[in-house]
């Protein structure tokens, strides 16, 4: 459900302001929105000394986020460590510094890791190549008229290898020789060797050609590879020991400083928030106001609080709901125990509407029903149950693998209940082993009475959205409510009349029911404009489509006869054994997934589409800033 | 000669959804993945986009059920 709010007034003496701003981020719970201006109350601006504050926190926050990305201190990676306390100039000017130095020295570290990283490739690159013309290499320095040229050509390139001895041929004639060796990297290494006679048109050849000869790296001095390659080699030995010394210098810093640097972090993001906070306030010469909502249940911890630390110089009065826009309110779902997982599945849509209907209870009811129905085996719903358990074990608590893991549990029991009905354990297995018989019906046969239960099931799930866009639009948009309950008469009116056509029904229902559609349509167009007819036609198609519930149960219990059906069927009784317990783990698989797809479509589109009303803005407290990741158990 | 009949006309209604909802899926699947790589929060929309043309073969499979039960050739 949305929890209901109250729209609170602070009033108090200017000076007073930033106590009052301490206080309400000590305590987290008020969501402030600014005060309509009026006479002589004007939003409050910040002054010039405060801009510059605030332009300086940005700049030492900037250089503090870059510190610790670069640190990576001790902790979650997230983790925005514990609450900071309140800062003084003087130690905003100390973490500047303090920022700005190891932003500096984690940088610098960061270069040098990356330098001597890249060293490493380039050596082996060189080394790979060196190898490959070893030989050749080491006589490099002997040939007397001769000038050698190093090229690497990407494994793509083979066949530029053709046409460069071709052009080769043409412009110097026989006087070259080139060597070709595949490289571990899967590039070509190519040892190009000319008489200095030809060196200029080779050279102005492979500039023309676009190849790009491998150069011989200064820093080790030689003038050809084989002169700096074995000091290359030797640097190579070098290079573990000076990443370690970067390594432990690193975690020096983020011993050191690491902590320092994340207190820092909260502090100056509470100093920013306080900063914005006060843009939110009003004021007059004399006077503040501060306005916001705060759930209703914890508006006497708010007043009492502010009394207590404040005396009767400030004073919280609650604004009656006339004198504020319901649109306006923030939203904060708050949900039993039991149904919270399920507001998992809500997330991904905007927040519901102030005022709205929080669809959390109704999906933790009908999506763990509908996946065991579609699902209904009691073992997959036991092996199911234990996964739930052992993903619930190693998650942490408040996490979405936590929900997934406790959904995963209530679609397991609505999967074994299920299952008990339709008497299916591994498929027929149950039957065939341990004689457990349907307490319902054999979804292998009857078919028809289980299409009968999905389209019922659907008529439910669908008139159930329509009731509750009644609910939720009757004091808002009473026109589209009154739609809406139509359209639900209308609905139950076309089944009545259908069933009794088939006479499933006495066929004396048919003509009330008939009526009831005539008299209905034109209050339907009257309230919800002409499209209403494609809306309702929409609606019948909407129960229709819960048909999948039976397609996709259906399917599951044939393919797990199948793999039952496979141990007989394949000669050797223990090839069948094997393929049957292959068999019904892929078909697990698809009964976790294609359920789950569906369940959830049916709970989007079908159900959602009745009466969920999206845009409700998030209730986001004024608060310390390293609580944000923190439950709120008082709202709960 | 009446099963045969019956037997293809179930056929016909579960095959040509099917590869109508494969040649959906095959154009849906490819832009929802280079929408995702962009905005991963477009996920809960991925999932609607992929189930919405299974509409057409779950219903297909209904419908192949019922002609098979209403024609007596269920079950061989």
């Amino acid at each position: 459900m949305i929890l209901t709010m109250s729209k609170v007034r602070l009033l108090g003496p200017r000076d007073r302001l930033d106590d009052v701003l301490r206080v309400l981020q000590d305590l987290g719970i008020l969501h402030l929105a600014a005060p309509e201006s009026a006479g002589a109350l004007a939003p409050l601006e910040l002054s010039p000394r405060e801009a510059r504050e605030r332009r300086q926190l940005h700049r030492i926050l900037e250089d503090l986020e870059h510190a610790l990305a670069e640190l990576r201190p001790p902790g979650p990676p997230a983790s925005r460590g514990r609450e900071a306390g309140r800062a003084g100039p003087a130690e905003f000017a100390r973490w500047a510094r303090l920022a700005g130095r190891v932003r500096r020295e984690a940088e610098r570290l960061a270069a040098r890791a990356a330098a001597l990283e890249e060293e490493r490739a380039l050596i082996l690159k060189y080394r790979h190549f060196f190898s490959a013309f070893r030989a050749l290499l080491e006589s490099e320095a002997r040939w007397p008229n001769a000038v050698a040229y190093h090229v690497l050509l990407r494994a793509s390139e083979a066949d530029a290898l053709s046409k460069l001895r071709t052009s080769l041929r043409s412009a110097i004639g026989e006087e070259f020789q080139l060597y070709t060796q595949r490289l571990p990297t899967g590039e070509i290494g190519v040892l190009l060797v000319v008489s200095s006679r030809a060196a200029g048109r080779v050279e102005r050849l492979l500039t023309e050609a676009r190849v790009q000869e491998i150069p011989v790296p200064e820093q080790y001095g030689g003038k050809t590879l084989s002169e700096a390659i074995p000091r290359m080699l030797a640097r190579l030995d070098e290079l573990p020991r000076e990443e370690a010394a970067v390594r432990r210098e690193r975690e020096r810093l983020a011993r050191e400083h690491g902590p320092e640097l994340v207190r820092a972090r909260a502090a100056i993001h509470d100093r920013l928030r306080e900063l914005e906070a006060r843009q939110l306030a009003g004021a007059t010469r004399h006077a503040f106001v501060l306005e916001g909502w705060v759930p209703r249940a914890a508006c006497g911890t708010l007043r009492e609080r502010i009394a207590r630390e404040l005396g009767d110089l400030v004073i919280v009065s609650e604004l009656s709901e006339e004198e504020w826009e319901s649109q306006d309110a923030p939203v904060v779902l708050s949900n039993p125990r039991l149904f919270r997982p399920f507001e998992a599945l809500i997330r991904p849509f905007p927040l519901p509407r102030y005022g709205s209907i929080d669809p959390t209870p109704f999906v933790a009811v009908f999506f763990p029903a509908f996946f065991g129905i579609m699902v209904g085996d009691v073992g997959y719903g036991l092996v199911l149950a234990a996964l739930a358990l052992v993903v619930r074990w190693r998650s942490r608590p408040e996490s979405l693998l936590r929900s997934a893991a406790e959904i995963a549990g209530a679609c397991a029991v609505f999967t074994i209940v299920a299952g008990l009905l339709y008497g299916e354990f591994f498929g027929d297995l149950g039957r065939r082993w341990l004689g457990l018989r349907p307490l319902a019906f054999n979804r292998e046969e009857a078919l028809i009475p289980f299409l009968v239960l999905a389209v019922s099931l659907g008529l439910a799930h669908v008139l159930l959205g329509l009731l509750l866009a009644v609910a939720s639009n009757l004091r808002r948009r009473p026109r589209h409510a009154v739609g809406s309950g139509v359209a639900a008469i209308m609905i139950v009116a076309i089944v009545f009349a259908l069933l009794a056509a088939i006479e499933v029904l006495p066929s004396g229902f048919f003509t009330p029911a008939v009526i009831v559609l005539l008299v209905a349509f034109p209050l339907l167009i009257v309230a919800e404009g002409v499209v209403a007819p494609i809306e309702l036609l929409s609606s019948v198609g909407n129960i229709l489509s819960y048909a999948r519930i039976m397609a996709l149960g259906v399917a599951s219990v044939m393919l797990a006869v199948v793999a039952n059906r496979m141990v007989g069927a394949l000669g050797s009784a223990a090839v069948g054994v094997l393929f049957a317990l292959l068999f019904h783990l892929v078909n697990f698989g698809i009964a976790l997934f294609s359920p789950t797809i569906h369940a959830l479509r049916l709970h989007y589109v079908e159900f959602f589409g009745k009466f969920y009303s999206p845009g409700g803005v998030r209730y986001a407290p004024f608060g310390h800033w390293s609580r944000d990741a923190a439950p709120r158990p008082a709202l709960r | 000669m009446e099963v045969f009949w019956i037997v293809l006309a179930a056929a016909l209604a579960v095959g040509v959804p099917a590869l109508a909802t494969a040649w959906a899926q095959s154009r849906i699947g490819p832009a929802i993945a280079a929408s995702m790589a962009e905005k991963p929060e477009l996920s809960t929309t991925a999932i609607l986009m992929i189930a919405i043309p299974e509409t057409m073969v779950i219903l297909g499979f209904v419908v192949a059920l019922v002609i098979l039960l209403q024609g007596g050739a269920a079950g061989g």
